[in-house]
């Protein structure tokens, strides 16, 4: 059975791309095989524009963001400068004593989610049965504070929770900056993003599906890897850019562990076996270029480079788990790819392309002191995305996203060819009743659908079951509306 | 046939343009006049106290001033004259052509001499300074362009011209006592009350003008006269003035 | 199915949802900004600006850019009346009256467009006003022609000429000691202070246009003037004068060989920065110790 939704759009300016992304002509559900699990998660709260600068500098939010909480160009060059806006007032001495860098964000929301191929107590074999859950919700909360100790030191404390007011870390840092006097130099150390141009924590998605990018967290089947450029690392990174931040360059140096904190991977791993920690550290390269064009706007592009290892070796173990930080038998992966940030007026393209590999050991799971079987090789996919955003105004915004994922090489022989290989498409808009320098209220509204072939669709809190085969597809999708708001 | 009286008449249309435009180009002066308007501008009600003006921050013009100076934005005489008030016609005038001599003002003890300097559009101002210390002529208008020069001792005189008519605030941002004014006018008739409060407006011809009144605190008044042949007409202003200044 | 149906009609409402939105907040913006000049332009940098109606790919683009980036201090009418300027010190610039600090022209006069570009683009240091460099040339001169666009001042006058500042001279002791006598001549002390501190006795009096406080910069602590760091910008900032505040133009009373000797003094003012001016100055006082007249000692009184 096929089901079309059709869209229209008058009165918008759109191009051919912006067509095909944000107005999409057919959606397809289609009922297969196998069943599969049911998750259904709450959108996670992602970090925020923070109203606290606008209080304090006095500007509305539309000056740091496209759309918050999206950094402009101006915006990511306030926080290279690590919070400051260089007018030598940034230090809190200016401020009134009773100014407090803190900002509060949350979405209440109406979302819809719809699964295929699962498996309930009352379906127990494949195809699986689709199971649909809408309601009400809360989104997590975001409480940041952030901004300067003193002139050119910065900070950062992010705690956040789901939405049952769980609370962990985001991020928390101390950055010095400027150092020696120029802005080539500057050091942040603690539990942070990492670099990316595309940033998945100031991105303008929410829904449980589209609100995160699927490259930034895919592992293929069977990779007992838990990294994923979206996951904010612990570390050191050093960073510098030029004044107007057109040309910016990082290199960071962190734990090689998912960058939970207690030396361990993220609280929220499923099982002990799960804390793969060990004593190496990770490298992590980037370099952005921006060029101005004209009446389009500023064109940027950001190659990186991730190279990790993680221990596949546990010889010290308490009660059956792995002691944190002691594995051994490092086994190395890389990432490296582009992503980049183009202007056509009103129109943003953000495309994205990343080429990953995994050592054979991590592919397999398999502790080093082991031989490799026949067919186990190391896993290699290539994944992309291009989102779009156009801008009416700066109070009203329209997004599009197609991602995908594809396997190139399967590590795991148990694995089928497509086994990990992900489509994912997004659309929605978001408008700003009010733009102003106190607080933020966006509308947002999103529709994501996804298709994983024969692995646990990736979700936000990675909760969810194996599918039945291995090349069975599982569609999922979600609708959220709510009202975005921080203060 | 038809042609030919499009022609003429083509003719006919440009003389007449030519002939406006030289009349336009030739701007007579307006006509000569022989008719006064002069009269008194006094007030009623109790007039504020004017303060004496500290000048400690600057010995050298203190020195000068013994008793010291007073403020001038309301300056009062016996019995009840106002000074300071600038009268003029402000409508049913001919601008007239540009003086040529040069308005006078003068900074002596720093204080500004005159209060308040009345001169014509694009007519030649001279600013001098007689003081032993630096000042800056720091005019604060608004329908024309603003500007601030310094004038040190032993320099000389700031010349400038202001081309729209306006009441131009003038202060010295060194010497914050010191205030004055700049009345920029486009009439050839006008006059600035003296200690009697008593002005003379000559040389008007027939017609109907409104002659106004200006004070700097007490803001405007207007009186409608019609003159018709070489009379003097008598007009008096009275100002209801307030024991507090602003 | 009914899924299905759902998920359709709830995006159709939030679609017509979206549409009456749009159209309102569209209103909400273009409405509240009200320019006396729409077809105000710039020429800045090889680029063309524009306040509004800048094509196809550039509707309204001053106006657009204006709205995201400046009408929070300045206002929507551009006259400094912005939702944020009641608590900002000192207030954002009012464009209605067109009187600018930062200018190459003389006293008086409207700024060139190069002027107000590189007003924008480096901001000004210990105010609220951040240095706009981030946005594209294109973007800046879009912004220039919106700031030209709110007052009438830009249709019917040209700016000034721009003043001529000849090559600094070689750096000399002796053009250090004459930069000094002229201070005490212009009493440039009277504001300032007899050591640059903003302490003159006339520093508590000042008051800008709108009658609010005032200070004058302040020599030692070295911060970047309010139009520039170099010493070609010193030169301009008192041989033009800073309208709109207390600071006069000396263009009529120093010669360019005079004007240099200043620049050359004040720099030994700026202790914190230990500028090459000051290292010079204070080897000669070590070598002539009691030898300098004081300075800002009122004429006629020996004080």
């Amino acid at each position: 059975m096929v089901t079309r939704s059709l869209l229209k759009c008058k009165g918008a300016r759109w191009s051919l791309l912006g067509s095909f992304l944000t107005c999409a002509a057919s959606i397809i559900l289609v009922l297969l095989g196998a069943a599969q699990p049911a998750y259904t998660l709450p959108p996670i709260q992602k970090v925020a524009a923070i109203p606290a600068f606008a209080r304090k500098y006095g500007l509305p939010c539309s000056a740091c963001h496209t759309a918050w909480p999206e950094l402009n160009y101006f915006g990511l060059a306030f926080r290279d400068r690590g919070y400051q806006m260089g007018n030598d007032r940034d230090s809190p001495i200016w401020q009134d004593p009773s100014y407090w860098p803190v900002t509060a964000r949350i979405t209440p929301n109406w979302h819809w989610e719809n699964t295929s191929h699962q498996l309930t107590d009352e379906v127990t074999e494949a195809p699986g049965t689709t199971v649909t859950q809408s309601g009400f919700d809360l989104s997590g909360m975001d409480l940041w504070l952030t901004g300067t100790l003193f002139k050119n030191i910065s900070f950062s404390i992010l705690p956040t929770t789901d939405n049952t007011a769980t609370w962990h870390f985001e991020n928390a840092f101390v950055r010095f900056d400027n150092l020696a006097g120029s802005e080539w130099l500057n050091v942040k150390v603690g539990h942070f993003e990492l670099d990316n141009l595309i940033s998945e924590k100031r991105f303008l998605f929410l829904s449980a599906n589209g609100g995160l990018y699927q490259n930034y967290h895919f592992i293929p089947a069977g990779d007992s890897n838990n990294f994923g450029i979206g996951d904010n690392q612990s570390g050191v990174e050093v960073q510098g850019h030029s004044a107007n931040s057109y040309t910016r360059y990082t290199v960071a140096f962190l734990s090689s562990n998912e960058g939970g904190v207690g030396l361990t991977s993220s609280v929220l791993a499923p099982t002990p076996a799960d804390n793969f920690t060990g004593r190496t550290y990770d490298w992590f390269f980037s370099f952005t270029k921006g060029f101005q064009t004209g009446s389009l706007g500023l064109q940027r592009i950001e190659p990186f480079f991730y190279y990790g290892q993680r221990p596949t070796v546990f010889n010290q173990m308490v009660g059956g788990a792995p002691l944190a930080g002691t594995g051994t038998g490092n086994k190395p992966f890389y990432r490296v790819g582009v992503q980049s940030d183009f202007f056509l007026g009103k129109f943003e393209f953000l495309p994205f392309f990343q080429h990953s590999e995994d050592n054979a050991y991590l592919a397999n799971s398999l502790a080093s002191n082991t031989p490799l079987s026949p067919g186990m090789q190391n896993a290699i996919w290539n994944g992309g995305f291009i989102e779009s955003h156009y801008y009416w105004n700066p109070q009203l915004v329209f997004v599009g996203r197609y991602e995908l994922v594809r396997m190139g090489q399967q590590g795991n022989p148990l694995n089928a060819g497509t086994t990990g290989n992900i489509d994912a498409y997004s659309f929605g808009y978001r408008w700003y009743p009010i733009m102003f320098s106190r607080a933020g209220l966006a509308w947002h509204t999103e529709y994501s659908i996804t298709k994983s072939i024969g692995i646990m669709p990736l979700s936000l809190d990675g909760s969810g079951y194996l599918p039945a085969t291995n090349t069975t597809p599982v569609w999922s999708s979600s609708v959220m509306a709510g009202f975005d708001f921080d203060f | 046939m038809q042609r030919k009286y499009i022609v003429i008449l083509a003719l006919v249309v440009v003389a007449a343009a030519l002939s406006s435009a030289l009349l336009m180009l030739a701007a007579p002066a307006p006509p000569a006049g022989s008719a006064t308007v002069a009269g008194k501008v006094t007030y009623t009600g109790t007039p504020p106290k004017m303060k004496p003006i500290d000048m400690s921050k600057e010995p050298v013009c203190a020195k000068e001033h013994n008793p010291p100076e007073t403020t001038e934005n309301v300056v009062t005489h016996p019995p009840d004259a106002l000074e300071y008030v600038v009268v003029y016609i402000s409508a049913g005038d001919q601008p007239g052509p540009t003086p040529t001599q040069a308005a006078r003002y003068d900074q002596k003890g720093c204080v500004y001499t005159p209060h308040v300097a009345v001169m014509q559009v694009n007519q030649p101002l001279e600013i001098y300074t007689d003081d032993p210390v630096a000042h800056n002529i720091h005019p604060m208008p608004k329908a024309n362009p603003e500007w601030n020069k310094s004038q040190p001792p032993n320099t000389p005189p700031i010349q400038t011209k202001w081309e729209k008519p306006e009441f131009i605030p003038v202060k010295c941002n060194i010497h914050p006592w010191m205030h004055g004014y700049f009345v920029v006018l486009n009439t050839s008739h006008y006059a600035i009350t003296g200690e009697d409060g008593s002005f003379s407006l000559k040389g008007l011809a027939p017609g109907k003008y409104t002659v106004t009144a200006w004070q700097e605190q007490y803001g405007t008044q207007s009186q409608d006269v019609t003159i018709s042949g070489s009379e003097t007409k008598t007009l008096n202003f009275v100002f209801k003035v307030l024991p507090y200044a602003f | 199915m009914k899924n299905k149906f759902i998920a359709l009609s709830f995006f159709s409402g939030s679609l017509v949802l979206l549409l009456a939105t749009a159209t309102t907040c569209l209103a909400q913006i273009d409405h509240n900004i009200v320019s006396v000049t729409k077809t105000m332009t710039s020429n800045v940098e090889g680029k063309t600006g524009r306040a509004y109606d800048g094509g196809q790919l550039r509707p309204d683009v001053g106006v657009q850019l204006f709205r995201r980036y400046c009408v929070g201090c300045h206002g929507p009418a551009g006259n400094g009346q912005g939702e944020n300027a009641q608590w900002i010190d000192p207030k954002p610039r009012d464009f209605t009256v067109a009187t600018f600090e930062c200018r190459s022209t003389p006293t008086g006069t409207l700024p060139t467009d190069e002027d107000l570009f590189n007003s924008i683009t480096r901001g000004f240091v210990t105010t609220r006003m951040p240095s706009w460099s981030a946005l594209t040339t294109q973007q800046r001169a879009d912004l220039i022609a919106m700031v030209k666009s709110f007052s009438p001042r830009w249709e019917n006058e040209k700016p000034g000429t721009p003043i001529t500042i000849p090559p600094e001279p070689t750096l000399t002791v002796d053009s250090v000691l004459r930069g000094r006598e002229i201070f005490d001549k212009l009493q440039c002390w009277k504001c300032h202070g007899p050591e640059g501190h903003g302490d003159g006795p006339s520093a508590s009096t000042l008051t800008n246009d709108k009658g609010e406080p005032i200070p004058p910069y302040n020599f030692a602590i070295g911060t970047r003037f309010k139009c520039g760091a170099t010493n070609q910008d010193l030169y301009r900032i008192f041989m033009t004068g800073l309208d709109s505040t207390p600071m006069p133009s000396f263009a009529d009373l120093l010669k360019p060989d005079e004007a240099w000797d200043l620049v050359h003094f004040l720099r030994t003012l700026q202790v914190s920065l230990k500028t090459p001016e000051l290292a010079l100055f204070k080897q000669w006082e070590a070598a002539h110790p009691g030898q300098l007249k004081p300075l800002g000692q009122n004429p006629g009184t020996g004080d």
